[in-house]
């Protein structure tokens, strides 16, 4: 049980939050997990107070809730699963610690939103490799964490990026630093001998990162990460391929990520593209291939020029039209949108007042086939095609795909609150049927995932019970009992 | 010398066939022979008491549970080159994959292939390019295998600007543990195929390796898919000669020049530039005394004894040697370019190798099939490298400059062969990352009794890693380094004792190249403070 | 004699990196064909490698353990193709593997670790002068009717060594015949030594029993002294490598210039002297024969020291100076031959199966080497493989038989023949 006085004297008395509806808030989000009103909030300032409250959750027997983003929160990972939680709020947590010009980038501490992080690294001419237009104050600390895809494949080059180092504490409450920032040599000795701290990997032989990155908190806390950063390109251009189905759009996209020709490239349709763009789905092709082409350092009119000549030859032979405006919107624009954070109200909220995700893994060889389920599906129980948006986004590369699809739903509508959890659930059960990974096992999601895979909850099991064998943090998420 | 006990035999004989194991004491020596990087600078290891040749991970468990069952170590090894692929004391069964070689799966689409262990790179590149597919071949050479550096080695590559480095390569693995039981890791464990490695939840990727694989102590690996890169080049190249008498013909699209920069620094400038740029399918450091050594050594010894030619040699000494490779003349033509102006903006010399006679042979060797390392036995017959962390590129170039000093010590000592000391090889890697590695290698002859100069220059590299604050890399991995390095670095020991009790819980997977129980390692302290 | 321990700096020098069990590096060209070694490939285990095998000379030389009956077939199962020499060699200059293989088996011999099939060759040669355990007697019957001068009785300008297995082999007789009127064809004037002919020794050495090679080789010295030749033509491969590269290695120089029938052939068609004909549209691969490409190099004496670092690069034996191109360039000068080739060919040949003993002692494995060859060949659309050697035949053939399999086998002699209307 909490000894909420105790909790005052590691974060200050000011810094513990009671008051019942922040308490609420945190008890619900837009998912469908069911939760529990926490005990109380606390906002930590830095590494010390993060250690303190975790010894403290260890010797008292409490429970914590690292949340880095304010809300509105969808995922169902801050929802405490058990009573008597802690929230640990990061989000006041605000320093950008460093911004590093030469090695591109930037060391920042959990409570830093997109749009904060964006603006400051524009002043060095860097720009974020950033997951679709995300909420304005979604954590970027919180979504290397979460492993969210980027719009750039080809600068995407591991699962973990573009997460760098973290410095984070285990809910043992032991300090550790992963990558090149465990060292040797303090941060300032590492800065001086021409390190960032931009390396992931290691120390040694294991890659402790991985481990917290799609934990939902459930290791540890990250009090720093470092994010890895891309130069501002001289000159952009989008261009737009408009298809009937995503199936016309697949073949181009394998080969114009063979070439590594664009930077942002991603697949959406009219209905996640109207949405973004502010504009009406039925002026728009149902399938949108996004791309930019950049000019850099060098020579970027001339580095535009070949990539546009071979990207229309490409195109030519497969009947496609690259195009740089759609009805109502230039692809310069677009590209621009993907790249930002929303503006208000949230893009996925603007249609229709709240959606639910379903999103997984798989390969983009693939998504027609989901896509057509999904279709099928939404026939059947009901659900306007006209409120499902696609977003197909390759990652690695190329070698993986993200598919999502936003069930735009009105909140206040019974019909929509009695199909959409239904339409949900049903869901993700046939996409998983489908072999769809479901990687980032949110909410409901964990059981049906981990029913795919006991070996890797044995293993998981193990490895909660090294890094937090208390289990203080987070319980009940993924395959964690909610006891330690 | 310790035999397995022989129900144990007798069981591993029926379970693969008694032509597929082998206590024969010449057959396990084949297995103790293990001189390469054996940073013990011993030549013989500890004979394994049988050897097994598993063919199904099937079979793989059967031997890993039988293991446990009669508590006896394993070591499993894929091509088995170096001294971590063997057993670190007596009694332990050695596990050779050879059997287990086939090439699974090739997604072209996709980009990756899933691999045994027994496919060597230069299979997987043969098969990839003719998909329009190239893999990451690391700096020992094509003979090594890609999912032994994918999941328990290291793997830095001179073509790692567009190949990335091995152990950010796997996706899916399958993976037999210490207690037998079978963990597939990412979207093979939950049957969606073979494309990613990580989740659901957690990656366990993260345990699996970090910088470095565990070399072996966690168990077997018996799938691993690996991504693969776009290759640009002839699919399937006519290629005449084996190696230094190589002849090809590359085509326009495929252009290698040396950029010779005047100082470290500098390098360092230009190649920050070109991983920025987006230009170049690779661009790694090579001195050009590193090149005269490998290819004609006996020369080499002349010229170095010269101090007119040393000199002339030091005006290449910071020599990068790019490649580009594009299907698109444009394409080319434009990071040609580009290349020629960075190269000038910061005063380096340019040379288009792709106009020199006999431009196939650097093309192929060098910038495609990845053979030069082996080379490095010519000079000397052996060599060790040394340096070599993962870090800034900055950085990397630092690690040559104290790798010089450092190395010459031993030189004119006598213990290495003299290269003029700086040979500092590796690229900047994985396109605008920044990141890369320089590594230092040194060439002697073990055979001349020498080891302990070597065995000391390991530990004083390792000691100026900290000194000048370098990272942790090659210098830093022999066994027991942890021990050292362990308490500097948030006790990463600790955690992957850890790691190492809770999957391993008989001590059965042998753990010399990574650590022992957690349990192993509070006795000794434990015991250390009582002696205190 | 050659002295295992002589070579222990050599084998100190392997630092187990395998190439010796690879194509070399540079010439993989696929996942299927990239095994260059049919002895680890086959059994596995690291020892059955060129590497291994030095490891396993090592083993011994330091006491660590011995020679014994499986070590021995370890040893003996191994067709001394030389491949993991060009690999070995390709990357270094200080290993020559094959001569630790060699002299591992002399070891073998003097243990008293012998085969009872290569007694029985080594008992053969001793009283009939043949490996095949035939009468001497019926030696020159190949040559009925074929009037070649008679060496034991005149003097000849070229001798024609047929070689054992040509000598008596039924089934490849058409083959050996067709050389010798390939060469009156184009006016050379053929002397043989008829049952006079005797083993070249080669085998001998080759099984361990480096004396009697010795023995076989003097022998065969005076007789070509005798018969006053400035020539000798070989259509045996292995022959052609026992005098090329066995003897001279040994100190033992036959005093007379040395061609593979192949290589004259080639010759005569370049000077002029010969015509091929015409053939009815195949497509073929030629087999690099062991014993004519790889090992079918000079042997490069000249060099001494204790240390190989310091050897110069021209007195490696790398194969690469083996008899290649004439075979090929033979094959392509016939009209209507389509000639392709393998993956795994030169000195990287896959090899095909008879070699050092193994078709004698182990069947079996010389059957399957011969199948890898065989679906190599099928690979790359050949009607028929085309070689230069009697024993790469005879494997073929025996393997081909023995499956049913359509597939062809001819010797470069029998096309020329077949573009005659032969």
């Amino acid at each position: 049980m909490v000894n909420k006085e105790d909790l005052a004297r590691i974060v200050g008395p000011e810094r513990v939050v009671t008051d019942e509806d922040a308490l609420i808030a945190y008890s619900f989000d837009s998912s469908f997990v069911k939760g529990e009103r926490p005990e109380c909030i606390v906002k930590p300032r830095g590494l010390d107070e993060v250690r303190q409250l975790v010894r403290l959750a260890n010797d008292q027997g409490f429970c914590l809730v690292p949340c880095s983003s304010r809300g509105p929160r969808s995922r169902g990972d801050t929802v405490p699963a058990v009573p008597g939680a802690v929230i640990v709020d990061l989000s006041e947590m605000k320093a950008i610690r460093r911004v590093d010009q030469r090695n591109k980038v930037a060391m920042i501490e959990p409570g830093v939103t997109f749009a904060e992080l964006q603006a400051e690294v524009e002043k060095h001419g860097l720009r974020l490799e950033m997951p679709l237009t995300p909420r304005q104050n979604k954590s970027v600390v919180a979504s290397l964490l979460e492993r969210e895809p980027t719009t750039g494949p080809k600068y995407n080059w591991d699962a973990i990026d573009p997460l760098c180092c973290l410095e984070l504490v285990f809910g043992t409450g032991d300090l550790f630093r992963t990558g090149n920032a465990a060292g040797p040599g303090s941060l300032d000795e590492q800065w001086a001998s021409g390190q960032a701290q931009k390396v992931p990997m290691g120390p040694a032989q294991t890659d402790i990162a991985r481990l917290i990155q799609g934990a939902q908190g459930s290791l540890g806390i990250a009090t720093w990460a470092t994010i890895k950063l891309e130069l501002m390109p001289a000159l952009r251009k989008g261009y737009f391929v408009a298809g009937q189905t995503p199936d016309e759009l697949i073949d181009f996209t394998y080969k114009i990520l063979w070439r590594k020709l664009p930077d942002a490239c991603l697949i959406l349709n009219n209905v996640n593209l109207a949405a973004i763009a502010g504009l009406d789905q039925e002026d728009l092709p149902p399938w949108t291939l996004l791309y930019s082409l950049s000019g850099l350092t060098h020579l970027p009119e001339e580095r535009l020029d070949y990539m546009e000549q071979d990207l229309a030859e490409i195109a030519r032979e497969l009947n496609l039209t690259p195009r740089r405006n759609l009805k109502g919107v230039a692809a310069d624009r677009m590209v621009d949108l993907v790249s930002r954070p929303s503006e208000e109200p949230y893009w996925k909220l603007r249609k229709r007042g709240a959606c639910q995700d379903v999103f997984f893994l798989t390969t983009l060889d693939r998504t027609p086939e989901f896509i057509r389920a999904m279709d099928g599906l939404s026939r059947e129980l009901g659900f306007a095609r006209e409120n499902m948006g696609a977003y197909i986004q390759p990652i690695r590369h190329g070698t993986g795909c993200h598919l999502e699809f936003n069930l735009m739903h009105d909140p206040t509508s019974p019909e929509d609150t009695d199909k959409v959890p239904v339409l949900f659930d049903r869901a993700g059960r046939a996409c998983l049927d489908l072999g769809g990974f479901f990687s980032r096992p949110y909410g409901p999601w964990s059981k049906l995932a981990y029913a795919q895979c006991p070996d890797t909850v044995s293993a998981l099991r193990k490895i909660k019970n090294i890094f937090d064998p208390r289990g203080v943090m987070n319980p009940g998420k993924l395959c964690f009992n909610k006891e330690a | 010398m310790n035999s397995l006990p022989q129900d144990m035999y007798r069981e591993l004989a029926d379970a693969l066939g008694e032509e597929n194991i082998s206590q024969e004491p010449a057959v396990m020596d084949g297995y103790a022979w293990q001189p390469a990087m054996n940073l013990t600078n011993q030549k013989w290891i500890p004979r394994p008491a049988a050897v097994v040749l598993p063919a199904t991970t099937g079979e793989v468990q059967a031997i890993v549970r039988t293991c446990n069952q009669h508590r006896v170590k394993f070591k499993a090894h894929s091509t088995g080159w170096a001294a971590w692929g063997g057993p670190s004391q007596e009694g332990e069964l050695q596990i050779d994959l050879r059997r287990m070689n086939r090439i699974i799966e090739l997604d072209e689409k996709n980009k990756f292939a899933v691999v045994e262990p027994y496919v060597c790179c230069a299979q997987l590149q043969a098969e990839a390019m003719k998909k329009g597919l190239n893999c990451h071949i690391i700096g020992a050479g094509p003979n090594t295998s890609p999912l032994a550096s994918a999941t328990s080695g290291w793997g830095y590559g001179g073509t790692g600007l567009s190949t990335g480095y091995s152990g950010r390569n796997p996706l899916g693995v399958e993976w037999v543990l210490p207690d037998g039981e079978v963990l597939r890791l990412g979207s093979p464990g939950s049957g969606a195929g073979w494309f990613s490695g990580d989740g659901p939840g957690p990656s366990l990727r993260g345990i699996m390796r970090g910088f470095s694989g565990t070399q072996g102590s966690l168990g077997v690996f018996t799938k691993c898919a690996i991504k693969l890169f776009p290759w640009y080049g002839p699919r399937e190249p006519r290629v005449e000669g084996v190696l230094l008498d190589v002849k090809t013909e590359p085509p326009e699209t495929e252009k290698m020049f040396f950029v010779v920069a005047p100082s470290f620094q500098k390098y360092a400038d230009i190649s920050y530039e070109i991983g920025n740029a987006e230009i170049a399918y690779w661009f790694c450091r090579s001195p050009l005394n590193a090149g005269v050594d490998l290819f004609m050594p006996r020369a080499g010894d002349r010229i170095f004894e010269s101090k007119p030619l040393r000199a002339l040699l030091k005006a290449f000494q910071h020599l990068g040697v790019a490649l580009l490779s594009s299907p698109s003349r444009r394409e080319v033509e434009y990071q040609e370019k580009v290349l020629r102006k960075i190269a000038l903006e910061h005063g380096c010399i340019l040379l288009d190798l792709s106009k020199a006679p006999g431009y196939g042979f650097w093309w192929w060797l060098m910038g495609v099939r990845s053979i030069p390392t082996a080379l490095t036995f010519r000079a000397g017959g052996d060599f060790l490298t040394s340096y070599g962390s993962p870090v800034e590129y900055d950085n990397a170039i630092r690690q040559a400059e104290v790798a010089k000093q450092c190395k010459q010590k031993y030189i004119d000592q006598g213990f290495f062969k003299d290269d003029m000391s700086d040979i500092g090889w590796g690229g900047i890697y994985e396109g605008t990352a920044n990141w890369g590695h320089c590594e230092t290698a040194a060439m002697f002859d073990r055979r001349d009794g020498k080891a302990e100069g070597r065995s000391r220059y390991l530990e004083d590299s390792a000691e100026t890693t900290v000194q000048h604050t370098l990272g942790l890399g090659l210098s830093n991995l022999p066994p027991g380094a942890w021990k050292v390095y362990g308490p500097k670095l948030h006790n990463y020991h600790l955690w992957e004792a850890r790691i190492k009790k809770a999957f391993d819980p008989n001590s059965v997977g042998d753990e010399q190249w990574y650590v022992p129980s957690i349990d192993e390692i509070e006795q000794e302290a434990s015991s250390a403070e009582e002696r205190r | 004699m050659n002295d295992l321990a002589a070579l222990k700096n050599d084998m100190e020098g392997c630092s187990r990196c395998s190439h010796c069990k690879w194509v070399p590096m540079a010439q993989i060209k696929s996942w299927r064909f990239a095994k260059v070694c049919p002895s680890v490939d086959r059994y596995n285990f690291h020892a059955y490698s060129g590497g291994g095998k030095l490891i396993a000379a090592n083993s011994i030389l330091e006491g660590r353990s011995e020679i014994t009956e499986a070590v021995m077939e370890i040893i003996y199962r191994c067709q001394l193709c030389g491949a993991c020499q060009v690999s070995c060699q390709a990357y270094r200059d200080d290993i020559d593997l094959a001569d630790v293989l060699l002299d591992l088996r002399a070891r073998c011999v003097s243990e008293g670790y012998v085969l009872p099939e290569h007694l029985l060759m080594i008992e053969s040669m001793k009283k009939e002068d043949n490996t095949l355990g035939l009468l001497k007697a019926d030696r020159g019957a190949w040559a009925k009717d074929l009037d070649l001068l008679d060496i034991n009785t005149q003097q000849v300008e070229v001798l024609f060594h047929a070689g054992c297995r040509y000598s008596y082999d039924e089934d490849l007789r058409q083959t050996v015949r067709n050389w010798v009127r390939l060469f009156r064809n184009a006016g050379v004037d053929l002397g043989a030594a008829g049952p006079e002919e005797s083993c070249c020794g080669g085998r001998a050495f080759e099984m361990g029993y480096q004396g009697e090679m010795r023995n076989f080789a003097e022998d065969m010295i005076a007789r070509i002294k005798a018969s006053g030749a400035s020539l000798l033509v070989t259509p045996c491969s292995d022959c052609y490598y026992t005098f090329k590269y066995l003897y001279p290695k040994n100190g033992l120089d036959p005093g007379v210039k040395i061609l593979h029938a192949v290589e004259y052939a080639d010759l005569l068609i370049k000077q002029g002297r010969l015509q091929p004909g015409k053939c009815a549209p195949m497509r073929v691969t030629y087999h690099d024969p062991c014993h004519l490409g790889r090992r079918g190099e000079i042997y490069k004496a000249g060099w001494s020291g204790s240390n190989k670092l310091h050897r110069p690069v021209r007195f490696k034996q790398m194969g690469n100076l083996g008899i290649f191109d004439p075979p090929r360039d033979v094959i392509r000068s016939i009209p209507g031959i389509d000639l392709v080739e393998m993956e795994r060919i030169r000195e990287y040949s896959w090899c095909c199966g008879a070699g050092g003993g193994v078709l004698e002692a182990f069947p079996e494995f010389a059957g399957w080497t011969a199948r890898d060859r065989i679906e190599e060949a099928r690979s790359v659309g050949a009607e028929a493989i085309v070689t230069a050697c009697p024993w790469c035949e005879r494997v073929f053939k025996d393997e081909l038989k023995q499956s049913g399999d359509p597939m062809k086998v001819y010797d470069v002699i029998d096309l020329i023949a077949a573009s005659w209307g032969g």
